[in-house]
């Protein structure tokens, strides 16, 4: 019993040190003077690195859940004789959640994976040491362009997501099933807001792209320098990502659409 | 070796996530860039009752899309619900005795606006109103009053 | 008191329950190439890291030029790092840059050069290590001994007083390790700096150096001109220097008895 205790005590002040160490390499790496006259092409690099190749999977899957949307949402919807809500059903959907939420895991998977793995490798070769003798800030040099570029991408991401989700969502609807295109078009433009739906989507992807980016290049930071520990390293910043992103979507959504 | 092509496939990234943008704020969510008002002009109508009316809703003649509603307010005056909606301007025939109803689109389908454009020799400027108007279909009423319609006949 | 570059009194280092370096003296003259030798795990990196305050000793102090480096901000740090090079075990080359841009890399962060200036001294020094022809490759294009030469040409780059070589000698083939001993040797000589070599490849290090340290268990065992050390009578040191496997530095890890280990008792019980 008292070494439950024990154990629940060195648990808890061990998380309360790593979000204390967290929050530290976020704060210093994020803010401050830029210290190296190459950092704009430090910061291009990376959304390359980051965001480029991730666009890909994101417009693949994109397509490929717009088109799944489209036929659930068709098979439900005709029943009531109510297809022509299709538009708004889909949009709606993507726009405020499906989105956001699928764009951000897939990122997490493809560019936080990536972070943490490059961080970590560049620790156990010792090339962040050797920044630092050579008189850098490994946070200002390494950390801070990759937190940058994840927190670029992720909403550029989530709306190019949106876009040819909602594509695909025609292709099927429209093209395939014979929804009126019209009354899908018109029915989306009459039930989307702009604020309300476009742009709380688009600040629920810049705020997963914070947490997101944060994790992994934390993890990748702090990882036992051994090829052991980056494995590890990068499977928690999977599985911490996509339970942050979860979580902070339900507080989002809470916020955002909650009742008033 | 990165600068140049590099630099190209990032501009080019972040152009896609602005076009996105743009598509998801024009064509999904039908916002209009605020245009001046030399595209459109403003007519409104008073209603009964509006119900399920919203914002930006359509307006249609003939069933053909000429604008949308620009603002829904209670006149406190006449306790009637003031709809206000911008017209394109190149529809200048709509007459001062045209009808506006509130229509819905299917069953669950949404309200819109849609006007009967009558035979009057004048037509409506910019701030006119038109008067003949008719009120949303309230479907509960409507079940109500087929119920009892129907409990009085079996009686 | 000029003459010692880096002055160690009574150091100690622990991380966490583990005491790695207990209580350590040491004096590093000026202009003279050290080695500190002894058996993996004695805590030679350890020290490396102390000397350029990448670790803050548990206790006692460690000074650079008679600057204690644990009590600057990261300001002074950083100016007070520019005078010193370290090449690493692994090389430590930034992999998304060209030979070329990591040797230019100190001078880039460091200095205010023209780019012509930056180009002719990475020259220079690209030349020094033989791979000047090499400039334009990435560093995965690299073998292991390309690698650390180019990490050779990268510490020297500045022209620092003290430069640190972690292993420079291990897992390398015969002739790269002795190219790499004439090259420290001749930087050594053409441009005085202190040079500190942590290894345990006994021959290439003896071979160049003027004054030898012997670490055991995070204590210095034996210290003195290269000579001395080799003629020490002390048996710690004898072991170490000869690769005896059996001496003071047991073979067998700390165990229970073999026998009962074993369970050759296991009929009795």
């Amino acid at each position: 019993m008292l070494d439950f205790v024990q154990r629940l005590g060195r648990t808890s002040l061990d998380v309360t040190k790593g979000f204390g160490r967290a929050g530290i390499i976020f704060w210093q790496s994020l803010w401050g003077l830029p210290d190296f006259k190459s950092g704009p092409r430090l910061l291009i690099q990376q959304i390359y690195f980051v965001g480029v190749y991730s666009l890909i999977i994101i417009l693949v899957s994109g397509i490929l859940i717009g088109m799944v949307l489209s036929l659930q949402g068709y098979t439900v919807l005709v029943r009531f004789g109510a297809e022509g809500a299709l538009g708004q059903f889909v949009s709606l959907t993507l726009l405020r959640e499906l989105g956001p939420v699928v764009a951000a895991l897939l990122f997490v998977g493809r560019a936080g994976s990536a972070i943490t793995a490059e961080i970590g490798l560049m620790k156990t070769t010792d090339q962040l040491s050797a920044l630092e003798m050579i008189g850098v800030d490994p946070l200002k040099r390494v950390i801070r362009p990759r937190l940058w570029a994840g927190i670029i991408s992720m909403p550029i991401l989530a709306q190019v997501f949106n876009m040819v989700a909602i594509y695909g969502a025609v292709a099927v609807g429209v093209y395939w099933l014979g929804v009126d295109q019209g009354s899908f078009w018109s029915n989306m433009q009459n039930s989307v807001e702009f604020y309300e739906d476009v742009m709380n989507g688009v600040i629920k992807s810049f705020a997963f792209g914070i947490v997101g980016t944060w994790i992994a290049v934390y993890q990748g930071y702090d990882a036992v320098p051994t090829s052991e520990g980056i494995s590890k390293a990068t499977t928690r910043t999977v599985v911490y990502s996509s339970l942050a992103v979860l979580a902070m979507d339900f507080l989002l959504t809470a916020v955002m659409f909650g009742v008033d | 070796m990165y600068s140049r092509k590099i630099e190209l496939i990032v501009g080019g990234f972040i152009l896609i996530g602005i076009l996105a943008l743009t598509f998801l704020s024009l064509q999904v969510s039908g916002l209009m860039l605020n245009s001046a008002s030399g595209d459109t002009y403003t007519l409104s109508a008073n209603f009964n009752n509006v119900s399920g009316l919203t914002k930006r809703a359509k307006v249609t003649i003939a069933g053909v899309n000429v604008g949308y509603v620009t603002g829904i307010k209670l006149d406190p005056m006449t306790v009637r619900a003031t709809v206000t909606f911008a017209i394109n301007s190149d529809v200048d025939y709509i007459t001062t005795d045209s009808i506006a109803a509130i229509k819905t689109a299917g069953v669950l389908g949404e309200q819109y606006v849609d006007i009967s454009v009558g035979g009057a020799p004048d037509v409506l400027e910019n701030g006119g109103v038109i008067y003949d108007t008719q009120s949303a279909l309230v479907l509960e009423d409507l079940v109500g009053k087929i119920m009892t319609s129907m409990t009085n006949s079996k009686e | 008191m000029s003459e010692n570059w880096i002055e160690i009194r009574n150091m100690s280092f622990s991380h966490g329950p583990r005491v790695i370096l207990d209580n350590m003296d040491m004096d590093i003259p000026k202009g003279k190439i050290i080695a500190i030798m002894g058996p993996s795990g004695c805590g030679k990196t350890t020290l490396l890291r102390l000397i350029s305050s990448q670790y803050h000793p548990s206790q006692g102090s460690v000074l650079v030029n008679n600057i204690d480096l644990s009590k600057l901000d990261r300001e002074g740090l950083f100016k007070q790092r520019q005078r010193m090079g370290m090449m690493f075990q692994t090389g430590a080359l930034f992999t998304d840059l060209s030979v070329f841009e990591n040797v230019a890399f100190p001078l880039r962060v460091q200095t205010n050069l023209p780019e012509s200036m930056i180009h002719d001294l990475v020259l220079i020094k690209l030349h020094a290590v033989g791979l000047r022809g090499a400039k334009d490759l990435m560093p995965a294009e690299l073998s292991g001994g390309m690698a650390r030469r180019v990490a050779l040409a990268r510490a020297i780059i500045n022209d620092p007083d003290l430069i640190m070589f972690d292993e420079p000698f291990a897992g390398q083939d015969p002739i790269f390790a002795g190219i790499l001993r004439d090259l420290i040797k001749k930087i050594n000589h053409a441009m005085g700096c202190t040079c500190i070599i942590v290894s345990h490849d006994i021959a290439e290090t003896v071979s160049i150096a003027d004054y030898v340290y012997v670490l055991a268990d995070g204590r210095v065992i034996g210290h003195g001109l290269t000579d001395e050390v080799m003629n020490s009578t002390n048996e710690h040191v004898r072991q170490f220097l000869n690769g005896l496997p059996n001496g003071p530095v047991p073979f067998h890890y700390p165990a229970i008895d073999y026998r009962e280990d074993l369970s050759l008792n296991r009929g009795e019980s």
